[in-house]
């Protein structure tokens, strides 16, 4: 495995080529434009196709034809391109297209800045388009994290012909750390021969793909995707625990804001405060069981740490916790980031606050 | 042992290139590190600011409110920074450009007039070498031999007359920081 110390946005642009991504399109925006930059040279070089899209629409929509063809597409942008881009990400999960979004993301609403934030938890996890459909969302904290779930994004998207968002904030996509990037992975029409627009595999019949559907089929594909909600929460939740075998406090976080809390945790289990944390790894399908499977006869209080203010995740935490005990939030917004003396006060004043 | 350093200028002075191989040349040396650059929408000038964190051990947190070592290379910057570091740390500074400034009470401080003296090895360009130079000689953090070889490596395709260059930078910042 090779070693490298590389920028968040090049490192998944690596991590996509070696997961088999051969097509990518997008329109420029801060702070994702070092993805774009990378695969506008790497990508040729693995035969593969870059477009600089005339817009964050047509970028979308080039993905949906990439993908249609069996090819693993991928698009990038951030925030307010990523809410250009809803209608076509309703549009792949209709066609049951499977292609990975990346959403880098930035403080917000509106333009926002370009400064990081972690303001788009809401738009991913609940509605990434219009029409009622869901997409996974993978949440890395670190780098190397950001690499494994990249290369792997498009094996989940193909199992289940589903758009796969992966979402991180500007910190992670401006930090440089080292990486061990894996190794190349065969591009077949394996996973796509079976519904692909390409006559693979000795096909010579014609598919179809559409997004428009008759009631009654549409209806059908709803209960399908309904089905298989559930078997992601079943299957593919991924979440980190840390120290929660003796918790008195439990901290969840995601993303950049996990590492900011981890090291507060550390901090006070030094003090000797019972202090632990659930790491959702998956934003949908979101750890469920993490929160609700606490002991709540000696856990006090769960605090939420976001980069957004107000938090986003706290209604998802809320209906696990079930009112067992208070719930509290801390963040920073718009661009302003979170620091470890922030978070550390932050949550010493909640745990410390309870003597 | 976690050590966090932020540099910090204005764009063109050559910061985000002295943080990023302060960390490189840490990576090289087996140690963990972490680079992170913080900076507006200007294309030229503008607020620069990274920063680099090194440790014998994983970092869990890369993002620091403040730091053991603030390297400033304007006015501008070391107003935003100076209340940054920490109590004991150490403050880097560009005195050919910051004058008559108040300094902190508890903190160490390195006064270089790096672009005077990149001016008098032939280039303001490498004032950031110097000044990355007399860190290393100040700390040690890293060793001098890995950055050097890392310099060799990043201006391999550039003509032998800026490496010479940037090694007589290197070379000048060390020794003002060893005798600091």
């Amino acid at each position: 495995m090779e070693k490298r110390f590389m920028k968040g946005c090049e490192a998944i642009a690596e991590a996509a080529v070696l997961g088999g991504c051969r097509f990518f399109a997008g329109y420029p925006i801060t702070p994702q434009n070092e993805i774009p930059e990378y695969l506008s040279w790497r990508l040729p070089e693995v035969g593969g196709a870059f477009v600089q899209g005339e817009s964050e629409v047509a970028s979308i929509n080039m993905v949906y034809g990439a993908a249609a063809t069996g090819k693993r597409a991928l698009t990038s942008s951030s925030g307010p391109g990523i809410s250009l881009k809803a209608e076509g990400i309703s549009y792949l999960a209709s066609a049951q297209l499977p292609a990975v979004i990346v959403n880098i993301s930035r403080g917000g609403p509106g333009l926002g800045s370009i400064q990081p934030a972690q303001s788009d938890y809401l738009q991913a996890t609940k509605a990434l388009g219009h029409g009622g459909f869901r997409a996974m969302v993978f949440a890395p904290a670190t780098l190397q994290e950001a690499v494994d779930l990249t290369y792997n994004a498009w094996d989940y998207a193909e199992r289940y012909r589903n758009p796969v968002m992966i979402l991180m904030d500007g910190c992670l996509g401006a930090i440089m750390e080292e990486v061990e990037l894996p190794e190349m992975k065969e591009t077949t029409f394996e996973n796509t021969e079976d519904w692909c627009l390409a006559r693979v595999g000795g096909r010579t019949d014609s598919h179809m793909i559409t997004p428009i559907l008759p009631e009654p089929a549409l209806e059908l594909l709803n209960k399908g995707k309904a089905m298989q909600y559930k078997m992601w929460e079943m299957l593919d939740t991924k979440v980190e625990e840390f120290m929660l075998e003796d918790a008195e406090y439990v901290v969840v976080a995601y993303g950049i804001a996990a590492r900011v809390a981890k090291e507060a945790i550390l901090r006070l289990r030094e003090e000797g405060y019972k202090v632990g944390m659930v790491r959702p790894i998956t934003l949908y399908p979101f750890p469920k069981a993490s929160l609700d499977n606490l002991d709540y006869s000696k856990v006090k209080g769960v605090i939420d740490i976001e980069m957004t203010i107000p938090a986003q995740m706290r209604e998802d935490i809320e209906l696990q916790v079930k009112g067992r005990c208070p719930v509290h939030e801390y963040g920073r917004s718009g661009g302003m980031l979170l620091d470890d003396e922030g978070v550390y006060d932050a949550i010493a004043e909640i745990v410390k606050g309870g003597e | 042992m976690k050590n966090s350093f932020v540099f910090s200028g204005s764009g063109g002075q050559g910061i985000m290139s002295a943080g990023i191989m302060l960390a490189h040349t840490a990576i090289d040396m087996s140690k963990h590190s972490t680079y992170l650059p913080e900076y507006g929408p200007e294309q030229r000038g503008g607020s620069a600011k990274c920063t680099v964190i090194i440790s014998d051990d994983e970092i869990v947190s890369p993002l620091t409110k403040k730091c053991d070592t603030l390297i400033c290379m304007n006015e501008q910057a070391y107003r935003k920074f100076s209340k940054d570091v920490k109590d004991g740390g150490l403050l880097v500074l560009n005195s050919s450009r910051i004058v008559n400034e108040e300094i902190p009470e508890g903190v160490r401080v390195l006064s270089v007039p790096v672009d005077d003296i990149a001016l008098e090895l032939g280039n303001v360009k490498v004032a950031n070498i110097v000044l990355l130079g007399a860190l290393i000689g100040a700390t040690g953090i890293v060793s001098k031999e890995v950055l050097v070889a890392s310099l060799e490596e990043k201006f391999k395709t550039k003509k032998p007359e800026i490496l010479e260059l940037n090694m007589r930078a290197l070379e000048k910042g060390i020794e003002l920081g060893k005798n600091a």
